[in-house]
This record gives structure tokens, C-alpha cells and sequence, in this order.
């Protein structure tokens, strides 16, 4: 695992100057009715209109702006080895049977049985089509006499 | 590491955001007096006064949410530049 000293100075201040940014434009959509100047019911006002078409757009990009940063963090903190990245399953891939050698070290106890076992299983297999074609050699000679 | 790649680095998509919170600031505090709902001469109504209170801590806020990042992001390059320099120093010695 790669270590680093992580730097997360530049996105906790993205961070709360965002949320800052955040709380002043839900207090845009709010301000008109705790304030007072616009009056219940009745139509709103110019500076309500504003105040609306301001504080919405800023909350919500406030707030997507938050999240970027919140996630930038997360990547720099698992890059610096802080937080372990998700670990994903991977399709085995069977690999092409190859015969044991003799300089391969052997780990294990249980890789050196294994081993073992494909060398006898791979000499026990030769040997069968050795003795197959031998038989086929034989009858092939037996019918060219006959 | 290029001039580009730098300002990449110092100047992030999420710093232009803030940028855009800093003009929402701009027109936030001027709007009552662009739209003509402050009369000039007259005291400064509640929606005035919030107005532009909130236009100049969105100013406020962005500026330094953007500066701050890119005095972070600069001590962060210079460190890596650093590293470098001591890494390559250690190899060459």
C-alpha cells in the first residue's frame, strides 16, 4: 500500500466555504417570509422574485460543489492510504496446465504435494498414449502380414 | 511540470464555481439598487440590508474558499517538488 502525506487543506476549505455558501442561499429562499417584506399571500414582490431565482440556483450548486469537493477528499485520502479502495471481485482466469519444474521454488508444503501429484498424474498420462500407439504400431504390422 | 498542468492544479472546476458564487454575490448586493426597489436617499429597507449583507459574505466567503485553495494547492506543489529534488538528489548521490 502506497503511503503519502495526504493534503487536505485545499478541499476542507472548498468544503466549508461551500456549505457556507449553502446556508446563505437556503437563508435567500427563506429570508422574504422571516423578514417580513413579503406578506403572506399576497403576490410576490420583485425583491421575493430575486431573492428566489438567486437562492435556489446557489443552494443547489452550493451543495453539488460540496459533494465534488467531499469526494475529491475521499480519493486523496484513499490514494494517500488513509481509506482502503472497495476491493472488486475479479473473474478467475484458469490458467494453461504447465508441467513442474525442477527449479521452481516451492512455497508450501501443499503446492510441493500438488506438485507432485500433476507429475505423477502427467507421467501416469504418457505413458497411456505411449502403450495406445504402441498397441495401434502392432495391430497396424498384424493385418500388413496378414 | 508545465505552466498549464500548474494552473490545473491551482485552479480547479470547483474554484470557477466559486467564482460563480462570487458574481452571485456581486449582483446580490447591487440588486436592490439595479432594480430600483431601494430609492435613493430613503433608509435602506429589511430586503436592502439582506440583500447586501449576503452579496458581500458570498464576495467574502468565495474569495477566500478560492485563495485558500490555491495557497493549499501551491504548498502541496512545492512540497512535491521538493520530494522530487530529494529523491533525485539521493539516486544521483
Amino acid at each position: 500500500m502506497r503511503t503519502t502525506q495526504p493534503a487536505l487543506g485545499k478541499y476542507i476549505c472548498g468544503m466549508v466555504a461551500s456549505l457556507i455558501i449553502f446556508l446563505a442561499g437556503g437563508w435567500l429562499i427563506l429570508a422574504p417570509f422571516a423578514l417580513g417584506y413579503q406578506p403572506y399571500g399576497a403576490d410576490w414582490v420583485s425583491q421575493t422574485t430575486n431573492d428566489f431565482a438567486t437562492g435556489i440556483p446557489v443552494a443547489v450548486v452550493a451543495l453539488a460543489s460540496f459533494v465534488l469537493f467531499f469526494y475529491s477528499l475521499l480519493g486523496s485520502l484513499r490514494a494517500a492510504g488513509v481509506l482502503t479502495a472497495r476491493v472488486r471481485p475479479v473473474a478467475q482466469v484458469t490458467a494453461p496446465y504447465q508441467a513442474p519444474q525442477a527449479l521452481v521454488p516451492y512455497q508450501t508444503d501443499l503446492d510441493k504435494t500438488l506438485a507432485t501429484l500433476a507429475a505423477a498424474l502427467a507421467a501416469d498420462l504418457t505413458a497411456r498414449r505411449q502403450t495406445g500407439s504402441d498397441q495401434q504400431s502392432g495391430q497396424t504390422i498384424d493385418q500388413a502380414v496378414n | 511540470m508545465r505552466i498549464g498542468d500548474a494552473m490545473r492544479r491551482l485552479v480547479p472546476p470547483g474554484s470557477l464555481v466559486l467564482f460563480l458564487f462570487f458574481l452571485a454575490g456581486i449582483w446580490l448586493a447591487i440588486s436592490p439598487f439595479a432594480m430600483t426597489t431601494q430609492l435613493s436617499g430613503q433608509h435602506w429597507t429589511a430586503a436592502t440590508v439582506n440583500n447586501v449583507t449576503l452579496g458581500t459574505i458570498m464576495m467574502v466567503v468565495s474569495l477566500l474558499g478560492i485563495l485558500g485553495y490555491m495557497l493549499f494547492a501551491l504548498r502541496d506543489l512545492i512540497r512535491e517538488t521538493q520530494a522530487k529534488h530529494g529523491v533525485a538528489e539521493e539516486q544521483a548521490s
